[in-house]
């Protein structure tokens, strides 16, 4: 049986006791009282179940109950002496746990009603969030004008960043007099004769100059086959300098004549 | 013989043993205690029970320790223990033998 109960039932027992005139009880003593007691509850209600099911009922009478009590012997007409008696102790009924409260489940959303085709029997739907999708990433920019500036941005930044970086590791000039730091600028460093730099060689490449040579080949295909001859002569003769533009060959006199002719006409 | 009236259990107090932890025992018993005055009945009978045979055992209490104080002279300020010498011939007036469990399981 709980433990409550049978807590209880030593509290009763203890506190008839005291009623009696006990001071104090032995364990064993009290135990015994308590195992009497309870069985004795216990064996009330089993007779007096079965008296009330002999008579063929299923909730059990006073009758009943004073029935099983006369048949273990019990006498039943000092039971209300026993009541009326002066002085008697009460014990507090034990106070009912707290039921748990029923957690609310979590509702996320508004639960969407059903569309037309769907008949009204079919079970609701789920919260949104078990079937709605949402992307959680940007569109990326795709227009020209903010790319353009992005990159100018991240060059700006990677130069600034490279400058303070050279700034902070390597040697320092101030700007001012003092020695404070606030304006650092990278130390310059002199070669010996400043002039070498300008006369010594380097590979150099001429982006401009290739651009020139992919674009002159499409303008042959285009051209008739005498002007190729005319190209063929011309990178014969390659001019190394980027400043300078290979000679435009006017076209033929007779089709210019003729153009000029048909415009006039028109 | 015993004289039930409608409404004389319902108008005393809770006792020392509560009607809720009564009618606990009678359900596991099979006792469907629908009516409290019933259950407030049977929590009496119990408390009488108990009461008469720790009643018994005072009184053997009080014989035996008057025994004793009439040898030591101390017959002031006695306090009442109840222990299992005065409680098993009390029981043994009710019909009830209590013996040691020959061990505790």
């Amino acid at each position: 049986m709980n433990s409550v109960h049978r807590k209880l039932l030593v509290t009763s027992v203890s506190s008839l006791l005291l009623e009696l005139g006990f001071d104090s009880a032995e364990n064993g003593a009290l135990e015994t009282l308590t195992e009497m007691l309870q069985s004795f509850l216990t064996e009330v209600g089993n007779s007096s179940r079965a008296c009330c099911e002999l008579a063929g009922r299923t909730e059990p009478l006073v009758g009943d109950v004073i029935l099983a009590l006369v048949n273990m012997g019990f006498e039943v007409g000092a039971i209300e002496a026993h009541a009326r008696r002066p002085g008697h102790s009460t014990v507090p009924a034990p106070v009912p746990s707290n039921p748990l409260k029923q957690l609310s489940i979590l509702q996320a959303g508004v639960k969407q009603s059903h569309p037309p085709h769907i008949p009204a029997h079919l079970p609701p739907f789920p919260d949104p969030h078990a079937y709605i999708r949402t992307p959680t990433h940007k569109q990326p920019v795709t227009e020209y004008e903010a790319i353009r500036e992005k990159s100018a941005a991240q060059k700006r930044d990677l130069e600034r960043a490279l400058n303070r970086f050279i700034a902070k590791t390597g040697e320092t000039d101030s700007l001012f007099l003092s020695q404070d730091n606030i304006f650092p600028l990278i130390a310059s460093k002199p070669n010996f004769p400043p002039y070498l730099n300008a006369l010594l060689p380097k590979d150099q490449v001429f982006e401009f100059e290739e651009d020139d040579s992919n674009r002159s080949p499409q303008r042959k295909k285009k051209d008739g086959v005498k002007e190729e001859e005319e190209a063929n002569k011309a990178e014969n003769d390659i001019i190394d300098n980027p400043y300078l533009r290979p000679v435009k060959l006017p076209p033929n006199k007779l089709k210019i004549k003729g153009l000029t002719q048909c415009t006039l006409t028109t | 013989m015993f004289a039930y009236s409608e409404d004389s259990y319902e108008s005393y107090d809770s006792y020392e043993v509560p009607d809720a932890v009564t009618s606990a025992y009678l359900n596991s018993a099979g006792f469907d205690a629908s009516d409290p005055r019933i259950v407030r009945l049977i929590s009496l009978a119990a408390q009488k029970f108990i009461c008469d045979i720790a009643n018994d055992a005072l009184q053997h209490c009080k014989v035996r320790s008057s025994n004793v104080t009439t040898k030591s002279t101390k017959t002031k300020d006695r306090r009442f223990t109840l222990t299992m010498e005065d409680l098993a011939p009390a029981l043994a007036e009710f019909g009830i033998t209590v013996r040691k469990p020959p061990y505790y399981v």
